[in-house]
């Protein structure tokens, strides 16, 4: 590295003291000695210029104070000088401001950076709301030359100024650290961090030390910041001698020529750089604690509502001034789970964690590592946290107490692991985490043009569990660089997920999610969007709808994590028609591709030919040989109907030969026991086979009180699919549901697509979803004398979507036909 | 000298730098603008509720050249971004009165 020449000083023997202070510290890294070495030569300096300038004019009234960094004795070889001459009051002569202005100008030439404010003893036990820097600089005054008695007469008045005005000033310096932080976004984790600014940085340093003098806080944590101390000491040293300018930035260049140097132990940037964010972790979390701590005594109402919060509190654990506490710490060795307790309290209040709680979790993370690596599946406790709608926040309290590398071990792998990208602002581990608080923050844009799309998509899904796992998992590969990180992060999650104990049709999930996160990314910006062939090409890459939605939503919350400005309304818009040129394609797929299974077993391929190519990608080896063997052990004539629970929900599954209204009458007959269709697929092999599949959940709770009920239900629809009960009988019974209040309702919407597929009519509906819709839609086609081929059905919230492909006679429907169902089919929309 | 801007098809950006980059151009501003020319907007239906797209994702490519190296530089730019298709873009030629490298006070040529 090149190390600017040392400092000249036109004192006799200052350069060549600056030049030895150099080279010892790049010998020993000792950033103290340079600063007391430099406090010393600058006093001199200060001193001597007032000796020959000032102290002929005042042999009284004019004392000079170091004040700032350079009053603590902490001047970095290039840090800026702060000086206050004191004064006693009345205007200066002209004399006195001639003599003022040859001392500045002789500490000028000497080649330092003097700022310097003249003050009374009045003006200093004044409080300057538009300049509070001024009172907190003088709270870390020194006295160097002067008028000693002009001096005691500040430090006199100054006990009554703080007493007076210490809370106001703590505000002060909290709001100014809140806006400081915000322009670092909240977070440590730069990859090239401005050491002295950036949160975690010197000045979190210096706002610890600042409340203190105020008596805001306590002083218990002073040892604990020692270490942090020195080593962000020593880095901002070697950045000024690097640079020989007050430069405070740690980029790569300044990172690999740190690590070259013979006083950090680190072999690679990414290893100092560890200890960089470890260190300024711990500033971070000591400066939060004091913020909070302050901040939660200006506001009665604020006061108000923490306490109330304590009432947040349970068996478990006690919520007390905003921070959570274990009731019994003791515990965590016999009940290793209370951690998983902990992390879902956490997700669903949103409460900091107390001091004495990470380090209770500290002390026992040893035996916490052992359960976790043990055979106990986590995936139902994790599942449940990351549900939670403040998961991230969760997640992020996991992984400052080390508990998210426990009980995921690969994440320990991107824990502060710096890549270097020119995109890319933060670590991975944080780029990680900010993904997961993006998909958080998405129901909040429903209203925003451009981020609502993407809303609306989240809210299509049924658990976010699994977008937030596979989010974990996507960048976890990066630790290892031997192969391309989407493999690597996926091999990690395969050999983890399966330990973690989720199901196989989820694992599947997960490891397509994680493999495949920049695809979209990739189309987005490599591929040409109006070639069809792009279209097919993501659409035999993802497979189903389902997919399509939780890709997109990843891909959403991934580059919207590499740096505040990378998802630009033109990466929403391209994202967008990325999804929409695939969901056009799947849903086009839905009726024009076909199985046409080749080397399965002649019984199996006469059951497969014809069930759209969906059918084998929603459901896993196991479903389709139990279809397989329900539909072998049917009657010529008979129909199985199989009603199973599943997460809350129910299943419904229909093996019948097809005929006129069947599937119309089988959502009446759901619809007729109070049931609620969320989902709903309809499919047919060439054999004249239909598949039918509804998913319902129960809001009267009928069948979990009453377990009669279901065969009662079973039996009925037996009935219903073998035409032997009229189910328009069935839904005289149903009762009628209360409408919607005006503002929440959703008007109707019918669209004809004749283009879409070769053989049929796409006719897609938005609707308010209610009981008993998707007959009173079905009805309408069967009546009309339409067939329906293939039915998709799904809800988001209160709207129902649905999407039919219709034939009439095996063709597409006529455009007169079109026209003449549009009314009714509005008609059952708006109930 | 001569300034061309360069309207392209996003997915042909990597394709075009990689080309200019053949032929010695390294230096070039790009952005992510959106528009439309000859090629309009289209109307698109999702769930029943039609978006007019009438701007369409673009990018833009700005770069400054030697007026002796221009038409190598027009003809590797064209041939690397046409698909041959409605909507491939436009290139923009300008007179360059001077150019000026901020670090080190070159000027003209010397500056690209």
């Amino acid at each position: 590295m090149t190390v600017e020449k040392p400092l000249s000083n036109p004192l006799a023997g200052g350069a060549q003291a600056a030049g030895d202070t150099q080279a010892r510290f790049l010998r020993t890294g000792d950033a103290e000695q340079v600063l007391e070495q430099r406090s010393r030569w600058v006093d001199s300096v200060v001193t001597a210029a007032y000796e020959a300038h000032l102290a002929p004019v005042f042999s009284t009234g004019m004392a000079v104070l170091a004040v700032g960094g350079y009053g603590r004795r902490e001047l970095f070889p290039h840090s800026d000088i702060d000086v206050l001459l004191l004064v006693a009051p009345g205007d200066p002569t002209g004399v006195a401001k001639e003599a003022l202005s040859r001392f500045l100008q002789s500490i000028w030439d000497s080649e330092l950076r003097l700022s310097h404010s003249v003050r009374t003893v009045k003006e200093c036990c004044e409080l300057h709301e538009q300049n509070v820097e001024l009172n907190i600089s003088l709270l870390d005054q020194r006295f160097l030359t002067g008028d000693e008695a002009l001096h005691r007469e500040l430090l006199a008045r100054t006990p009554k100024f703080l007493g007076a005005n210490r809370l106001q000033l703590a505000r002060h310096l909290c709001k100014l650290t809140r806006q400081r932080h915000a322009k670092f976004h909240d977070t440590i984790h730069h990859l090239e961090p401005n050491i002295k600014e950036a949160p975690g940085g010197l000045r979190d340093l210096q706002l610890l030390h600042w409340l203190r003098c105020l008596e805001m806080t306590s002083s218990s944590e002073d040892a604990q910041m020692e270490q942090p101390r020195r080593f962000l000491h020593s880095m901002r040293c070697y950045l000024h001698y690097r640079s020989g300018r007050d430069n405070n930035l740690l980029n790569f260049e300044a990172q690999e020529a740190i690590t070259e140097q013979s006083f950090l132990p680190f072999e690679d940037p990414s290893h100092s750089m560890r200890e960089y964010y470890r260190h300024a972790r711990a500033v971070h979390r000591a400066a939060l604690r004091d913020l909070e701590s302050v901040e939660s005594r200006h506001s009665s109402l604020l006061a108000g509502f923490r306490d109330w919060r304590t009432r947040l509190s349970n068996s478990d654990f006690t919520v007390s001034r905003e921070r959570l506490l274990f009731k019994s710490p003791q515990l965590l060795a016999q009940d290793p789970k209370l951690c998983l307790r902990l992390a879902a309290f956490l997700g669903r209040h949103r409460v900091q964690l107390h001091a004495d709680s990470e380090r209770r979790i500290q002390e026992h993370l040893p035996q916490l590592r052992e359960f976790f690596a043990g055979p106990e599946p986590l995936w139902p406790d994790l599942r449940q946290i990351l549900d939670l709608p403040h998961a991230s926040f969760a997640l992020r309290a996991l992984h400052d107490t080390g508990l998210l590398a426990a009980i995921i071990p690969s994440w320990a792998q991107i824990e502060c692991y710096v890549v270097r990208d020119f995109h890319h602002r933060y670590t991975v581990d944080e780029h990680t985490l900010i993904t997961i608080e993006n998909l958080e923050l998405l129901p909040a844009s429903k209203d925003d043009p451009a981020r609502g799309r993407f809303a609306h998509l989240l809210s299509e899904i049924e658990s976010s569990a699994l977008v937030k796992l596979a989010l974990l998992y996507h960048d976890i590969g990066k630790g290892d660089e031997s192969e391309d990180h989407s493999l690597a992060s996926r091999r990690l999650a395969a050999a983890e997920s399966e330990k973690l104990g989720i199901s196989a049709q989820d694992r599947q999930t997960l490891e397509f999610l994680i493999e495949n996160h920049l695809i979209l990314s990739g189309a987005m910006t490599g591929r040409d969007l109006d070639d069809p062939d792009t279209a097919t090409w993501l659409a035999h890459k993802i497979t189903t709808l389902e997919r399509l939605k939780l890709l997109t939503l990843m891909t959403y919350c991934d580059i919207g994590a590499v740096n505040p400005t990378a998802l630009s309304p033109w990466r929403m818009e391209q994202l967008w028609r990325v999804y929409l040129i695939t969901y056009r394609e799947l849903t086009r797929e839905l009726k024009d591709e076909m199985i046409t299974p080749s080397d399965a077993a002649p019984e199996l391929r006469r059951f497969l030919t014809g069930f759209p190519t969906r059918y084998l990608r929603i459901h896993s080896t196991q479903e389709i040989e139990r279809h397989f063997l329900l539909d072998q052990g049917r009657a010529a004539d008979g129909a199985v109907v199989d009603i199973t629970r599943q997460n809350g929900v129910y299943q419904l599954t229909v093996l019948a030969n097809d005929r006129h209204f069947l599937f119309a009458s089988l959502a009446g007959a759901v619809a007729s026991f109070g049931m609620n269709i969320l989902k709903a697929e309809a499919f047919a092999n060439t054999s004249g086979t239909v598949l039918d599949t509804f998913v319902f959940e129960d809001p009267q709770r009928t069948l979990d009180l009453n377990p009669q009920e279901l065969d009662r239900m079973r039996h009925t629809i037996e009935r219903v699919v073998l035409g032997r009960t009229d189910v328009k009988k069935l839904l005289g019974k149903r009762p009628r549901l209360m409408p919607p209040s005006k503002g929440g309702r959703i008007t109707g919407r019918i669209t004809f697509d004749n283009e879409v597929s070769t053989t049929a009519t796409l006719v897609e509906v938005v609707a308010e979803d209610r009981p008993g819709l998707l007959y009173d839609l079905t009805a309408v086609f069967s009546e009309a004398g339409c067939n329906i081929e293939v039915v998709l059905v799904d809800t988001e919230a209160h709207r129902a979507l649905d999407v039919f492909y219709v034939t009439q006679q095996g063709s597409k429907l006529p455009e007169p036909l079109l026209e003449s169902l549009r009314a009714p089919l509005l008609a059952a929309c708006n109930g | 000298m001569k300034k061309i801007e360069a309207i392209i098809q996003p997915f042909k950006l990597e394709e075009v730098k990689e080309a200019l980059k053949a032929i010695g151009i390294d230096g070039m501003t790009v952005t992510e603008v959106r528009g439309h020319g000859r090629q309009k907007g289209h109307k698109e239906v999702y769930r029943g509720q039609e978006y007019m797209v009438d701007l369409l994702p673009k990018v833009k490519l700005e770069l400054v050249v030697p007026s002796s190296r221009l038409e190598e530089v027009i003809k590797t730019l064209t041939a690397a971004a046409r698909t041959g298709k409605i909507g491939d873009g436009k290139l923009f030629l300008y007179d360059v009165a001077e150019a000026v490298r901020i670090r080190n006070d070159d000027r003209g040529e010397a500056a690209l």
